[in-house]
């Protein structure tokens, strides 16, 4: 079956259900469920449009007039005075936007694969009967439990030679015991007869784990995989004390913080150039439009993975 | 078959246990083998770092290292204990940590309830959707938007304003008690609410439609359906959640703070997490109170998550261990 057919078929499957689990009776609706109704939709409606407005807030403001803004007061419904790039026009023409893009690109990917490498790897060694799948499991759990916290961890990792270096933002905080047990949890679930026919043909731990199991593993590594990547996509902290001086490695975080933070700085020049005064509202548009353009394709993904392994992110 | 299927499973385990080592060790050397990265990972990032604790009982210095500084025993904790900078960063952080818990409970479930009573499917996909999306922007982004928002002129700050006639000042910078933990809790719930209903909207999507029917049927308006069918249904799930999120409560977010707080309003926005980075990184280092707050810290977050866990396999009979 081609994977247009199966999708089609997945489609119907889904309708199918749909209707199923319908009341099949027809509820008469009363004027006051209808008014309940109106309610209940305008009530979404209002939240949504709370959980959009900042968004679309800084999106008019980052094409508004640069000095017409800083007399604006409240939301940026439309943009103020002309609409302008300019604002865009400067921020690209520094090359540190881009260079924060590729770092985060590299940080999330790296950071992620290595991560599922690891909690594949975990989950199928922590599933197997072993002697030790006892001391191994507590070996993970202990890590859980006990953290040197934020200054040893440094320490270690300077001692390492890892500062200054985009191994330290790729490395560490990968992966933790938590996704590791998580994974292991529902590398258990998979049925021990498949394992047990594998062995019997021949088959190593490699194509065990990747070919008999992972498939059934998919929508958990898919749930640890995704938060790893929010995890790293997010995190500005880690680089901003193991690369601080070294601006080419800084990731798209780093450069948001540091220019939002120093927004109204260009005012105190003699003589201020006013689409200065849009970069902050740019940066955090060019910070937020790729996942928000991606959203759409993985959204539906993630949220049947959340739904399977019951984990919030 | 479920039964059988667990039974099976221990005796495997079981079976294995009872194996001499020296066929366990020809058997699944290799798995051994290949745990050894693991082990390595968790040896250099987790374990090593833990010897760190060391330094809360030093008077750490860093020519010396960790092992050949002056043991000082309790001295830090003792310091740590009567400066006033921690024991408000102990009450804030447990105020913050209580909000979080109490007030975030409810959103998504109300909002769960809500996706689930909106028939008209094409605007809920709709709203569902957007709903998610606070949760997917990064924190840094979250931070400056509030810091924009209930700054002076700010849309929230001017609507407080002509509503309430609020004074037109910039909130963040503002240390009368509860302001800066009522603009927290509000922003976590503006960024977890849509996603955290999702486990919930699933739940309430797999109850037995027959059920609702007969309800229906049997003249249960909807208010009363809601009350005694899906609420009682999500009342595992939703303990679940709220047990797990005790554990991790300690945690959650501290680099927003770090954003967000300034010196003039330590008093009530300074954290556990933040005082410790701020003894390591900030301008007046000192590594023997961080690692001694950062020890206190975790200990009281091992503490919290054995609870919850503990709860959690009681009431729900699930746990992460």
């Amino acid at each position: 079956m081609t994977k247009r057919e199966e999708r089609k078929l997945e489609k119907r499957m889904n309708k199918i259900e749909e209707e199923n689990n319908k009341p099949s009776m027809v509820v008469n609706p009363t004027l006051g469920g209808k008014i309940a109704n109106v309610l209940i939709a305008v009530f979404l409606a209002f939240i949504a449009v709370i959980c959009i407005i900042p968004l679309w807030h800084v999106f008019m403001a980052s094409i508004s007039d640069g000095y017409a803004l800083l007399s604006h007061k409240g939301t940026v419904w439309l943009p103020v005075g002309k609409v302008t790039l300019a604002g865009y026009k400067l921020l690209f023409s520094d090359s540190s936007i881009l260079s924060g893009y590729f770092n985060s690109i590299i940080y999330v990917l790296g950071g992620t694969l290595l991560g599922l490498l690891m909690n594949v790897f975990a989950g199928y060694i922590l599933s197997r009967a072993t002697k030790l799948r006892g001391f191994m499991i507590m070996f993970c759990v202990i890590t859980t439990m006990f953290s040197g916290g934020t200054v040893p961890t440094y320490m270690v990792i300077k001692n390492l030679g890892l500062t200054g270096t985009r191994w330290s933002l790729i490395i560490p905080g990968c992966t933790n015991a938590i996704f590791m047990l998580l994974m292991s949890n529902s590398f258990s679930q998979v049925d021990k007869s498949y394992v047990e026919a594998a062995e019997i043909d021949g088959a190593g731990h490699l194509s065990i784990m990747f070919q008999v199991m992972f498939p059934q593993c998919k929508g958990m590594a898919l749930v640890t995989a995704i938060n790893t990547a929010i995890l790293k996509w997010n995190s500005w902290f880690e680089a901003s004390i193991y690369v601080p001086n070294n601006r080419e490695y800084w990731p798209l975080q780093l450069w948001v913080k540091s220019i939002t933070a120093s927004a109204e700085d260009f005012l105190k020049s003699a003589n201020p150039n006013y689409d200065k005064n849009l970069l902050q509202y740019c940066v955090i548009v060019a910070a937020t439009a790729p996942i928000l353009i991606a959203f759409p394709f993985f959204i539906g993904k993630l949220e049947k993975g959340m739904a399977v392994g019951g984990v919030k992110g | 078959m479920a039964k059988q299927k667990k039974q099976r499973e221990l005796s495997d385990t079981q079976l294995a246990s009872r194996v001499s080592w020296k066929r366990d060790w020809k058997k699944n050397r290799m798995i051994y083998l290949l745990f050894l990265p693991i082990a390595i990972y968790l040896i250099i990032f987790n374990y090593i770092p833990m010897t760190g604790i060391l330094m809360a009982f030093e008077d750490y210095s860093v020519r010396k290292g960790w092992f050949h500084s002056e043991w000082v025993g309790l001295e830090n904790f003792v310091r740590l204990f009567s400066g006033s900078g921690f024991l408000i960063a102990f009450r804030n952080t447990a105020i913050m940590s209580v909000l979080n818990l109490t007030l975030g409970f409810f959103p998504p479930i109300i909002l769960a309830i809500l996706f689930s009573e909106c028939k008209w499917i094409p605007f809920r996909r709709f709203t569902q959707i957007i709903s998610y999306v606070p949760n997917f922007i990064s924190t840094v982004v979250v931070c400056n938007l509030v810091q924009q928002f209930v700054g002076k002129d700010g849309a929230i700050t001017l609507l407080l304003s002509n509503l309430f006639g609020l004074p037109n000042q910039n909130w963040l910078a503002d240390s009368d008690i509860p302001v800066f933990w009522i603009i927290f809790v509000i922003m976590n719930i503006w960024i977890g609410m849509g996603w955290g209903s999702i486990i919930q909207t699933t739940t309430i999507a797999n109850i037995n439609g027959d059920l609702i029917e007969a309800a229906a049927l049997d003249g249960a308006n909807r208010w009363e359906r809601i009350k005694n069918i899906v609420i009682p249904a999500l009342i595992p799930i939703c303990m679940m959640n709220l047990t797990m999120s005790v554990g991790t409560v300690l945690m959650t977010g501290w680099d927003k703070i770090l954003i967000m707080y300034m010196p003039s309003t330590y008093n009530v926005s300074d954290v556990l997490y933040t005082y410790t980075y701020r003894m390591a990184f900030g301008s007046k280092v000192d590594y023997g109170l961080s690692t001694a707050s950062g020890l206190f810290q975790s200990v009281l977050g091992t503490i919290l998550l054995v609870i919850s866990n503990k709860l959690s396999t009681k009431t729900t009979g699930y746990g992460l261990y």
